[in-house]
């Protein structure tokens, strides 16, 4: 195995990162004084499209189709060769495992070929350390991750120290939009339609559950607030639904879930605070970290606990390989470098579990 | 190897550059499997070809899992006799390519039911030599239709070193030839009314 290069000035650091862990093929190449040098991102949103959702074998093949040209392009706009590299950071997990192969591979023959560290990043680390990059946020700090595929309070201590609080009990929030946004005939991907029909809704017009609101802990629970939109829908008078009926029904979805949110952050946000009364920061992260509405409602939560709230831009909020190549940098400082015979990993838990009932 | 090749190849690869005292500078080209094969299998060959040809800058070539099949067979063996290489898809299907004594191919990779083997691959007149790991399952439709043929059960996967050489012989090597020959389209469906509840 390389040994980590020491000898380099942090800020002089140069990791290449790359993403494949779902339907977005990212390329970046970020530097240890959290400059990013170079980005592509290919999003696969057209091919998907259709089937209403990520289809594994099309996003493997598009991946392959397509992560080597994005290498090089992002490598070309660094101006910089693989030997001027310190490490290959790639997704390791957790996400579609086809995906992951060809992203790790290929960063396992370009560590091979130049001596360089591998470093296997998971995935939700890299979100979780996506605000250090962006607004060079200190330790520690609460995290909310919310994306299609998760949704986990999680108090971020350093790098690789993660204490989860809170995860969903069955869907992630991504996944709810996506599905209320389908079943009104809005498309794929569901957030941001629904964030655009709700702008014109009543949010008080369909009174729909706000899942384990008042319960203690900081777990989530999304599915019966799925059921809700649906039997909401079946209710509503036979025939297309009018326009008023969509934003409203948007609307009041949104305002549920930010609801619940609102709940169940505030219980972490106590947590956090006895733990550590000195933090004073609340990340959010992860693609439904886009949505203009809940921002603004987790805003003023993080205001009003004394806390601010740190949400990275949106396109680093959503999946991406700068990312990636940051949680890359923080894990060779760290000395957290890994072996060419990683085995990807589709399901990887963030950090050790506490207070989940 | 049935699973495991994202985890053995680059510490494989590594091991036998070291064993060959070359750099990866010191190669003129990256030879891969294009297929067709097991799609996960195929991918993490190209992930890691492509990956290797980007990082030591030298181009890839493609050669085709069913080619290198029938240039491994033992030229004694082989001795003037048309060969078919055959895969086994681990579905209903197997993929399958006939060549001609001097290895020229005389259908293109096709996937076809064993069955279907006779009737679609034209008739080479002598007895054939079956080479690759579906050899076993095509043989019975085969022997069926009349078909005259013996089975290599020596060569059963592709050789590295004859994808190498094989590849060595190309002029055409650029990053594009690298690309994976699946013969099957995705398995997906697409959702009445794009799912939604009132169409």
């Amino acid at each position: 195995m390389p040994n980590v290069t020491t000898s380099v000035e942090d800020a002089d650091l140069r990791v290449l990162g790359i993403e494949t862990s779902c339907d977005e093929t990212a390329a970046a190449v970020v530097a240890g004084d959290r400059r990013i040098l170079a980005e592509r991102l290919l999003s696969q949103l057209a091919e998907h499209q259709p089937y209403g959702g990520i289809v594994p074998e099309i996003a493997a093949r598009a991946h392959l189709d397509h992560l080597d040209r994005l290498i090089e392009e992002a490598m070309a706009e660094a101006g910089l060769g693989f030997a001027d590299l310190h490490g290959v950071a790639a997704t390791g997990g957790p996400g579609l495992i086809g995906g992951l192969m060809v992203g790790m591979t290929m960063a396992k023959a370009i560590a091979a070929v130049h001596g360089l560290p591998l470093l296997a990043v998971n995935h939700l680390e890299g979100h979780a350390l996506s605000a250090r990059l962006t607004d060079g946020t200190a330790f520690p700090y609460l995290l909310l991750l919310v994306s299609g595929g998760h949704c986990q309070l999680v108090i971020v201590e350093a790098v690789g120290r993660y204490r989860r609080l809170g995860t969903t009990i069955d869907d992630a929030i991504g996944e709810c939009f996506d599905k209320a946004a389908k079943m009104l005939g809005l498309g794929y991907p569901g957030g941001p339609a629904v964030e655009r029909a709700a702008a014109d809704g009543d949010a008080a017009r369909f009174a729909l559950p706000r899942p384990l609101k008042g319960r203690p802990g900081c777990d989530f629970s999304f599915s019966g607030l799925k059921t809700a939109v649906r039997h909401t829908i079946e209710a509503l008078p036979p025939g297309r639904l009018s326009h008023q009926d969509v934003a409203d029904l948007c609307a009041s979805f949104q305002a549920a879930v930010a609801d619940s949110l609102e709940d169940r952050c505030g219980n972490a946000i106590k947590i956090f605070r006895d733990r550590h009364p000195e933090a004073n920061s609340l990340v959010v992260a992860g693609g439904v970290a886009a949505n203009g509405y809940l921002r603004t409602r987790l805003s003023r939560l993080a205001k009003a606990s004394g806390l601010d709230l740190v949400a990275p831009p949106q396109a680093l909020c959503t999946d991406n390989a700068a990312m990636i190549a940051w949680a890359g940098i923080e894990r060779l400082r760290a000395g957290l470098t890994d072996e060419l015979d990683f085995a990807a990993k589709p399901r990887w838990p963030l950090g050790a579990a506490e207070l989940e009932s | 190897m049935e699973r495991g090749h994202a985890e053995a190849l680059i510490p494989m690869v590594t091991r036998v550059m070291a064993e060959a005292g070359l750099r990866y500078a010191q190669l003129d080209r990256i030879a891969v499997t294009v297929g067709p094969g097991a799609f996960t299998g195929l991918r993490i060959g190209l992930a890691a070809a492509r990956g290797l040809a980007i990082a030591a800058g030298i181009p890839v070539s493609g050669v085709t899992t069913l080619e290198a099949l029938a240039h491994g067979a033992d030229a004694g063996l082989r001795s003037g006799r048309p060969v078919l290489a055959v895969i086994d898809a681990k579905r209903a299907d197997v993929y399958a390519q006939l060549f001609d004594p001097g290895l020229r191919p005389l259908s293109q990779p096709q996937s076809l039911l064993p069955d279907e083997l006779p009737a679609t691959l034209a008739d080479p007149g002598r007895p054939m030599l079956l080479v690759g790991d579906g050899a076993s399952r095509a043989a019975p439709a085969l022997i069926a239709a009349g078909l005259e043929l013996e089975v290599a059960s020596e060569s059963q996967t592709p050789d590295p070193a004859v994808v190498a050489m094989l590849a060595a012989g190309r002029t055409d090597a650029d990053q594009r030839s690298a690309v994976p020959l699946y013969l099957r389209p995705p398995q997906a469906t697409r959702p009445a009314h794009g799912g939604r509840l009132r169409p």
